[in-house]
């Protein structure tokens, strides 16, 4: 293969990756920062109450699980979008999988007797290629 | 035309791919080794135990925001980026190319559209830079990630989420969203594996997204050519067995995190308190397990593809003699 036949590309410039590189890091390192902000509450949240009696004991606020309506409705709704995804991307894996079975039955089977076949990605290579360009990413 | 068929991605972008995957992989086999506890306890053990899984969820989760962060950026400062926002927009091409896939699948058209085809053979110069479910990729990942990363960081210290929502049992159903909300993107992977990993033309990887596209050879003969050439290549011997057998272990995969996603919802905490641990059984767990392997041979294919870009610039650089510095130019 010559470097003629390799093709001009648009690309990224150095700098632009480079800058692009630092503004990443630095907002993650950033978030992260914030983040640990959040611990100011730690105290009075997980203070253990040693007054234990009706609603006072160690976790009773367990016992009422999630009672936030906004959050139970995030929740459902994400259930939701679970279940129709899921049964979308199971239908995407079918079609393909059919598509693939399809495709590959247009393909030269394996061991077949042919002169001008070439090798898929993962084949033997039934026959050499008719043009050295063509067959060079045989065992690719 | 050409049998290598076109390149799509540059080297950055190779480069981005390869590590956005090993980062998303790594933040599912945490994530999940948490969230599915009674069926991958053994994840969390390989881990390191639960100081392990939330300290490899954390680094990663650090990755995770300078990834998208670094492609954001880049998108917008780079003319290169700035001119594929145009490639990306969903068309009616890509409502015609799922209606002709279907048709495919029937026997009712002889062959994918342009916006559907993987294999673009002879007739690469019709394909787009996207097809309609690498359209749908770009913008379902970018939504999950972003919301992924934004609800991550909220539950980064869970005090924190104690003290916006005042109850614990309130931040652990926040952290219920969070898991469900990766449950999409779980399956969408798994998908995406399959995709790419088990087209009889590309099996075993898709050397597409591993080989900058300024390393694959374009040639293109006179005329118009009638097919893509598919019925020149050969078959691999084992694509057969192969397929069937990673098409039903995705299928599996993605129906038992599925079902999971449903059933064991809530850990630690349930919406509704329930006193034994989450609902699991025989089958759930070999089908979750199902889904980790599918997710492990992604990570291998991934791994394989740059393997086979080192090979192939290996080859370049044999064959192309004084010029062959500029292989490794990282200008694209």
């Amino acid at each position: 293969m010559s470097e003629q036949e390799l093709p001009d590309t648009a690309g990224y410039e150095r700098w632009h990756v480079a800058v692009s590189a630092v503004v990443g890091i630095v907002v993650a390192l950033l978030s992260v920062w914030w983040a640990q902000g959040f611990n100011v509450f730690y105290e009075s949240i997980y203070r253990v109450d040693p007054g234990a009696g009706a609603g006072n004991g160690i976790g009773a606020d367990w016992a009422a699980g999630n009672s936030i309506p906004a959050l139970d409705f995030l929740i459902a709704l994400i259930h939701a979008a679970d279940v129709i995804m899921g049964i979308f991307i199971l239908v995407m894996v079918f079609l393909h999988w059919a598509a693939f079975r399809r495709l590959a039955g247009q393909m030269q089977q394996p061991g077949e007797d042919v002169t001008d076949a070439v090798a898929a990605d993962g084949g033997e290579p039934a026959a050499r290629k008719i043009t050295g360009r063509d067959g060079g990413g045989d065992d690719e | 035309m050409s049998n290598l068929d076109h390149g799509k991605f540059t080297r950055v972008t190779t480069l981005f791919h390869s590590l956005l995957g090993l980062d998303v992989f790594l933040l599912f086999f945490s994530g999940y080794a948490i969230m599915f506890n009674d069926e991958l306890w053994w994840l969390m053990e390989l881990m390191g135990g639960p100081n392990g899984v939330s300290a490899v969820h954390r680094i990663t989760g650090v990755g995770l925001i300078a990834l998208i962060v670094f492609w954001i950026v880049l998108q917008v400062i780079s003319p290169t980026g700035r001119s594929n926002f145009g490639e990306i927009i969903p068309g009616k091409d890509d409502i015609d190319a799922f209606v002709q896939d279907v048709q495919f699948m029937l026997g009712r058209a002889d062959e994918r559209h342009p916006n559907a085809r993987q294999f673009g053979g002879y007739k690469a110069d019709e394909v787009p830079l996207l097809s309609y479910i690498g359209k749908g990729v770009v913008f379902i990942f970018s939504a999950e990630l972003t919301l992924l990363a934004v609800s991550g960081l909220l539950i980064w210290s869970k005090t924190g989420v104690a003290a916006l929502f005042q109850t614990k049992a309130a931040a652990a159903a926040f952290v219920t969203f969070h898991g469900l909300l990766g449950v999409i993107m779980l399956m969408g992977i798994m998908f995406h594996i399959f995709e790419h990993g088990f087209h009889p033309a590309f099996y075993p990887v898709e050397t597409k997204a591993y080989i900058p596209r300024k390393l694959v050879p374009e040639y293109h003969a006179d005329g118009e050519p009638e097919t893509t050439g598919i019925e020149r290549l050969t078959l691999s011997p084992s694509w057969g067995w192969a397929s069937t057998l990673f098409g039903a272990a995705t299928v599996v995969g993605i129906a038992s995190v599925l079902m999971a996603s449903i059933l064991d919802e809530g850990y630690p905490v349930p919406r509704e308190l329930t006193i034994s641990g989450g609902p699991t059984n025989l089958l759930m767990t070999i089908g979750i397990n199902v889904g980790i392997l599918v997710l492990g041979v992604g990570l291998v294919l991934s791994m394989y593809g740059n393997v086979l870009r080192i090979r192939w610039e290996r080859q370049l650089e044999q064959e192309g003699g004084s010029e062959s510095g500029e292989v490794g130019a990282a200008d694209d």
